[in-house]
Parts: C-alpha cells; sequence; structure tokens
C-alpha cells in the first residue's frame, strides 16, 4: 500500500538530518523519531484553532494535544474553541467569504478537502510542507492523496478512523455462539442472528442481532463488502448488480425485523451513549468506527443475561462482515488554515505540533482515533490495548474510493433514495437507475 | 398638506416672497421626516435592497462567494428549470404543504377562535395555553416535539390507547410532512388571537337581528361569522401561505437528526422543502461545484415569482369570497 516512487522520496534523508538537528538544538522539548516534524519554537502569535470534539473524552483530548503544543511552542498562544459539527465548517465559509472572523487553524473534512481547497477555502501548504520537509510517506498513502488538490496539500492529516464490527461477547456466549469467533460472512451473520434475536410475547422485538444500518455504516460499505468499486475510471457507478444485491440484502434485514417502521421503533427507544442500543443490550452487533472502543471504555457498560442478571460487558471486535471481500473504509479530519487566517505561520506551526507523532498519539490514546502517520499508529502505548493492533490491520482492508472533482458529493444520489427502498415504495433497481441517471446528468452538467 | 396643486400655483403666481418661505418650510419639513426615516431608510438600502439587486445579478454567475462571480448568462436557471430533479422534488414538498398545511392550520384557528369566544368558564387559561407555544423557541420547541413525534414517542402512545399502530413519523418518508403538519397546528396561537380580536368587533347587532329572524347557531355562523371574518381569513391565508413556503428550520433539524446529513433532506427527499434546498446548494452541501451561490440565487428569484404569481392569484380569487364591510358587497 506505501507508495516507494514518491517524488518525495529522495528528501527522506535530508529530512531526517534536519529533523535530527533540530531535535537535538530543541533537546529539552522532546528525542528524535520517527513521525516528529521540526518545529520553531521561535514563532510567536495568538491563535485560535477551531474544532467540534464537543463530549467529555473528546474535549479533553484536544486540551491535551493543545497543552502539549503550548510546551513545544512557547511562544504562541492557542486558544481552543468548541463549534458544533458541520456548523463549523459554515460558519469558517462565512467567515472567509467576510474575510474576517475565521479561525487560525480549522478541523477540516479530509473526504471534502480538495473540493473546499477549489472553492478557496483553505491555503495551500504545499510549500510550507515542502520547506519544513513534511514527509507524505510518513502518512497512510490514501490518506495523504485525500488532502491534495492539483498537486499540493491543503492540510496536514491529524486522524482518521476505521469502521469495524463490535460485538457483545457475553451474550454470544449465552446464545451458544463462539465469542472468539464472530460472523465474518454475510452467510453466518444471518445463521447468527437466528441464535441471537429475541421476539416478545405479543410479536414486538425485544432483542437484535444486527442491523446494516445501526452505528456508523451505511450501503456504501456494505457493497464495498460486496465487491463493489463504486469509481470506475474516474466515474462514479451505483447502478450496478453487485449494488442492487447489497441493497436487497439489507432489505432483507429490515423485513426480518418486521419492516421500517418497526425497526425505527424498536431503534428510537434507545439513544445516545451510554443508552445506546448496543450498550443497552438492544443489538448484539453493530460497525462503528474504532472511535467507539474509548467509549466503551469510558460507560464500561454491563450486559443484560437471559437469566436477569447482569455482568460487566465483554465485546469483541472484528472486521465487518462480507460477501465478496473483507472491506472498510476511512474518513477523518485534517489541520487546515483557512484563506485570510491573521496568524498563518503560528498556525502552522501549531498544525505541525499536533500533527506530529506525539500529538497523534495522545489525541489516539485518549479517543481511539487511529494516527494517521503510520509510525504513531503502532506506538507501543497505543499496541499496550491488545485490541488496538487489530484497528490497525484493519486499515490495510480498506478502500479508498477516489475523488471526483466534477461531482465529489456523488453519493448522496445514492442515499437521498435509501428509505423509499426500506419501506418498499421503490425497488433497488429503480432506485439505482435513476441515482445513476442523476449523477450521470450533474457530471455533464460540470464538464 | 391639504394645500392642491392649483392652490399652490395660485399663491406661487401672487406671491414669491411667500413662496420662498413656503417652500423652505417645506424643504425643512421634508428633511426632517427623511432624516427621521433615515435609518430604516439605510436599513433597507444595505441590508435589503442592495443584496437584492446583488442576488439578481448573481443568479447569472456562477459565484461561490470567496471568488468573483462568472457571468454564465441564463445557465442557472435553465438548469433548475430543465434538469434538476431536486428543484422539483423541493417544489412538490413545499406546495404539499401549503395545500395540506395551510387549510388545516386555518380551520383548526377558526374553531378554536370561536370556541374561546363563546365567554366559557376558564376561557382566559385556555387562551393562554393556545398561544403559549408561540412563546417557546422555536428550536427547543421542534427538538420537543421530535421527542413526541419519535416511533415509540408520547403520540404514538397516544394512539396505541386507541388501538392503532402509528407510523415511525421522521424515518418514513410517507410520514415525515403528515408530522410536520401535525406539529404545526401546536403553533395557531397567534391566528387564533388574530381571530379572537376580529370576532370579538363584529357588531352584536348582526346577531341580534338574525336572532329576530330566527336563526340558529350554524346559520349565524356561515351567514354572519363567516363573511365578516373573511378579511381576516383571507390575510392568514396569505400570510401563512408565504410562510409555509419558506419552511426551514423544522426541516433542517428534523432532517440532521440521528447523526443524518442535511443534505440529504431527509427520509428520501421527503423534507427538502424549497428554501432548504436553497440553502443546501448555496454552502455546497449538496451538488457539484462546492458553494453555489450563483444557483442558489436563481432559485432564490423563481420562488419570488412563484409566491408573487400565488399571491396576486388569490387576490383575484379574493375578490369572489372576501367581503369588506365598507365596499357595499
Amino acid at each position: 500500500m506505501r507508495k516507494t516512487d514518491s517524488k518525495w522520496a529522495w528528501r527522506r534523508p535530508v529530512m531526517a538530518l534536519a529533523a535530527a538537528l533540530v531535535v537535538l538544538a530543541a533537546l529539552p522539548f522532546g528525542t528524535a523519531q520517527q513521525g516528529q516534524i521540526p518545529l520553531n519554537p521561535e514563532v510567536s502569535g495568538d491563535i485560535e484553532f477551531w474544532h467540534f470534539w464537543g463530549s467529555p473524552v473528546r474535549r479533553n483530548a484536544v486540551r491535551r494535544v493543545v497543552a502539549q503544543c503550548q510546551a513545544e511552542l512557547p511562544n504562541i498562544h492557542v486558544t481552543e474553541t468548541f463549534k458544533p459539527f458541520g456548523d463549523i465548517w459554515t460558519a469558517n465559509i462565512a467567515a472567509v467569504a467576510a474575510r474576517s472572523g475565521m479561525p487560525d487553524v480549522i478541523v477540516a473534512d479530509r473526504l471534502q478537502l480538495p473540493r473546499d481547497a477549489a472553492d478557496g477555502i483553505y491555503q495551500n501548504l504545499g510549500e510550507l510542507a515542502e520547506a519544513d520537509g513534511v514527509d507524505p510517506a510518513a502518512f497512510w498513502d490514501f490518506i495523504w492523496d485525500q488532502t491534495l488538490y492539483e498537486g499540493d496539500t491543503y492540510g496536514l492529516p491529524f486522524e482518521t478512523d476505521v469502521r469495524v464490527l463490535f460485538y457483545n461477547k457475553n451474550v454470544m456466549a449465552e446464545a451458544g455462539l463462539d465469542p472468539e469467533n464472530p460472523p465474518a460472512t454475510w452467510e453466518e451473520l444471518w445463521a447468527a442472528a437466528d441464535a441471537l434475536d429475541v421476539w416478545n410475547e405479543d410479536g414486538t422485538l425485544a432483542r437484535m442481532a444486527f442491523f446494516p444500518l445501526y452505528g456508523n455504516v451505511g450501503a456504501d460499505l456494505w457493497a464495498m463488502a460486496n465487491g463493489h468499486d463504486f469509481v470506475v475510471d474516474g466515474h462514479p457507478v451505483v447502478d450496478d448488480p453487485a449494488v442492487a444485491e447489497t441493497l436487497e440484502w439489507m432489505k432483507r434485514w429490515i423485513d426480518r425485523y418486521g419492516g421500517w417502521a418497526e425497526t425505527q421503533r424498536f431503534l428510537s427507544q434507545y439513544g445516545a451513549a451510554p443508552n445506546d442500543a448496543f450498550m443497552a443490550g438492544g443489538v448484539v452487533m453493530k460497525v462503528d468506527v474504532a472511535g467507539y472502543n474509548s467509549i466503551l471504555n469510558f460507560y464500561r457498560p454491563s450486559a443484560k443475561l437471559a437469566d436477569g442478571s447482569t455482568a460487566n460487558m465483554d465485546w469483541g471486535v472484528s472486521l465487518p462482515p462480507y460477501s465478496e471481500r473483507p472491506a472498510t473504509w476511512s474518513g477523518g479530519f485534517t489541520l487546515s488554515i483557512p484563506t485570510g487566517a491573521a496568524n498563518p505561520e503560528a498556525a502552522w506551526e501549531f498544525i505541525k505540533c499536533a500533527a506530529s507523532r506525539p500529538g497523534q498519539v495522545s489525541w489516539a490514546r485518549d479517543t481511539y482515533a487511529i494516527p494517521s502517520d503510520i509510525s504513531a499508529a503502532r506506538d507501543p502505548v497505543l499496541m499496550a490495548d491488545p485490541a488496538w493492533g487489530f484497528f490497525v490491520d484493519a486499515m490495510e482492508v480498506g478502500i479508498n474510493v477516489p475523488f471526483v472533482p466534477a461531482y465529489s458529493n456523488w453519493i448522496e444520489q445514492l442515499n437521498q433514495r435509501l428509505e423509499s427502498v426500506w419501506t418498499g415504495d421503490v425497488t433497488a433497481a429503480e432506485a439505482l437507475s435513476a441515482a445513476q441517471a442523476e449523477i450521470d446528468s450533474i457530471i455533464q452538467q460540470n464538464q | 398638506m391639504a394645500v392642491s396643486t392649483r392652490d399652490q400655483a395660485v399663491k406661487v403666481a401672487a406671491a414669491p416672497e411667500a413662496r420662498r418661505r413656503f417652500s423652505r418650510r417645506r424643504f425643512n419639513q421634508a428633511l426632517t421626516g427623511y432624516l427621521f426615516a433615515l435609518p430604516w431608510l439605510i436599513g433597507f438600502l444595505v441590508f435589503t435592497l442592495w443584496p437584492m439587486v446583488y442576488s439578481l445579478y448573481t443568479s447569472f454567475t456562477r459565484y461561490n462567494i470567496i471568488g468573483e462571480p462568472r457571468w454564465i448568462g441564463l445557465r442557472n436557471y435553465r438548469n433548475i428549470i430543465f434538469s434538476d430533479p431536486s428543484f422539483l422534488k423541493a417544489l412538490e414538498n413545499t406546495f404539499w404543504m401549503v395545500i395540506v398545511k395551510t387549510p388545516i392550520v386555518i380551520v383548526a384557528a377558526l374553531t378554536i377562535a370561536i370556541l374561546l369566544s363563546l365567554d366559557l368558564p376558564g376561557e382566559r387559561g385556555f387562551r393562554t395555553i393556545v398561544y403559549l407555544p408561540n412563546v417557546l423557541s422555536g428550536v427547543a420547541a421542534i427538538f420537543l416535539w421530535q421527542w413526541i413525534l419519535a416511533p415509540n414517542g408520547l403520540f404514538n402512545a397516544g394512539l396505541e390507547l386507541i388501538g392503532v399502530r402509528g407510523p415511525a413519523w421522521f424515518t418514513d418518508p410517507n410520514w415525515t410532512k403528515p408530522g410536520l403538519v401535525v406539529m404545526g397546528t401546536w403553533w395557531i396561537g397567534s391566528q387564533v388571537l388574530i381571530y379572537l380580536a376580529s370576532l370579538k368587533g363584529i357588531p352584536k347587532s348582526l346577531y341580534e337581528a338574525a336572532e329576530i329572524d330566527g336563526a340558529n347557531g350554524w346559520a349565524k355562523t356561515r351567514y354572519i361569522t363567516l363573511p365578516m371574518l373573511s378579511p381576516t381569513t383571507f390575510f392568514l391565508v396569505v400570510t401563512s401561505i408565504i410562510g409555509t413556503f419558506q419552511i426551514f428550520e423544522t426541516a433542517f433539524i428534523i432532517a440532521g437528526a440521528a447523526g443524518r446529513d442535511v443534505a440529504l433532506g431527509g427520509p428520501s427527499q421527503s423534507l427538502l422543502f424549497y428554501v432548504f434546498y436553497l440553502y443546501n446548494r448555496a454552502f455546497g452541501k449538496v451538488g457539484a461545484g462546492g458553494l453555489q451561490m450563483g444557483y442558489a440565487s436563481a432559485l432564490a428569484w423563481i420562488l419570488f415569482v412563484i409566491i408573487l404569481i400565488v399571491t396576486l392569484i388569490q387576490l383575484w380569487l379574493a375578490r369572489r369570497w372576501v367581503h369588506y364591510e365598507t365596499d357595499g358587497r
């Protein structure tokens, strides 16, 4: 997966030397390590940093990263500001358009970064990265590539995520299934559900083994696990038998549990962690990002057993069940500088610090987000958790969907038609052909 | 200024001295007037007229608010009208709401207002209760309603009592808009208040005359109350239709519930209302090509034309059913 003929490759020895020198010069602040980007502690200024990490776990984690960087960059003062997810980017766009009020550093959505770069929302960091010897090979290849627009980076990758299957071992064991061998394929999953589903006497659902739409997962991941590559020769393809088959498979799950309304009724009994359907025992298996592990660690839920007793929940992780090939995908975020930011120099120093190995390890340790820096991802501090290595391994089956400049958001055409398939108002084939026609038409308009 | 132009002309010819004095006074008066109106005028010119003119211009451009607008002529309008299924979907959803919600709200408000005007015991308390939702912050109330209309929420629990298995309101594309209508009938306090005020304004003598003629309760309502209220009804219909055309925050919050992407416009785009779609285009959440302020501006002007046409149709229809006491009909 790693790029060996990268245009940056020649730079590595030079960079290592430079890094070693800089780190030596700044010995009190750290030791020479892989993934350490040289900092310039002379740079000074106040910077504002916008993020959307408001939960207790994440807010503290982000404060720790800021505190670490404050120690390394004594002349820079960082103010971290929480903005709600989604609004953070709208507010930034408004500020960039008004040419005032934007932060100096913002957490940007990596999958939208090239499009936002094309719109002029973020500053080109290509020259700064090159001047400071940022090594693209330090990051996972696909992650670095996703930060590029016309060959230049517009943000240093901060964290990434990976979708895996979480399952409740206590309940599996109780139902007579092997808790160390969770279902790996769609067939095994369906069979396991026969043992795990529980129905009330009045015919309503009491426990769901698995629901393909519950968790941080959608039709896209399942279609990938059914062997579908969404972007073929730069063109998005949704109208494909593999996708139709996937939607029909998902619909079978919905019908298994009494149809769309019934499944929604069942799931809506549950709320956010620690009352979500997995922790509260309503769902036995769910796909979520690795970060969910930190939430489980934080709340330490108990598992409800059939005899009415409870036990500390023991959960396991594995790859999402597949039909054709094991698959998962990773989103994630970069640290970027909005266009017109008041203090880009200090911002850049902070970004380098946060995105380098110590910053990423600190963040990952608290949040179970996967460091985008490969060496940081296998840091001994992180590997101390026996589950951690699995999350990093799961990255290997990650499917990277290439960016489509003419229509980056093409997946919306699929997603906006799904509920009608779930309710049975349209067939999977109808929804897919309509979605494809619309994707083709928009791409044609934009070329 | 009760001075006619001809009178002025006579005076002007007769006394140039007086004319100067007069025009000076007139000028000063006008100046004072304009100075008093100035804060509003500046606000109107800068924050209303200028953005409107500018949005008309940008509707003919490709404009991402960060760069400079690029002139593309009628292309935005052509794409919207001829090749944008989401535009049609947004229109369909919006008209659905206008056609279904407006009559329900008007009839409910009128019924409650008539009941409240009967001078029954506890009328004041009920009046307060009916108006109370309007005092609450809209967003908080929407969150409250999300809870009430959850698939196993309060509303469905009530339906369960009479043996009806309620729908999954905000996750089933067939039930999202009916859910909004149910929610909307909760916010009729101001309409009820306006109706109540008009009801109190109907002369008692009309009812007394009708009673002498032997009219029963229904006849009085049908032939006195409703015609006398028709100007109010007309006002409420016009304003509530315009309000429904501009529905945004309810759809925005409900479409974004449970971590769903707001840009999808709710389950199968069933909550993609016109202004909501316009917002999604403007901030680059849907479609290709990033921030699409030009496209969104064109959508706004098309909405302006649609509302104008609908309102003109209503004005024309009003001649047939709205009764003004002064016009002798």
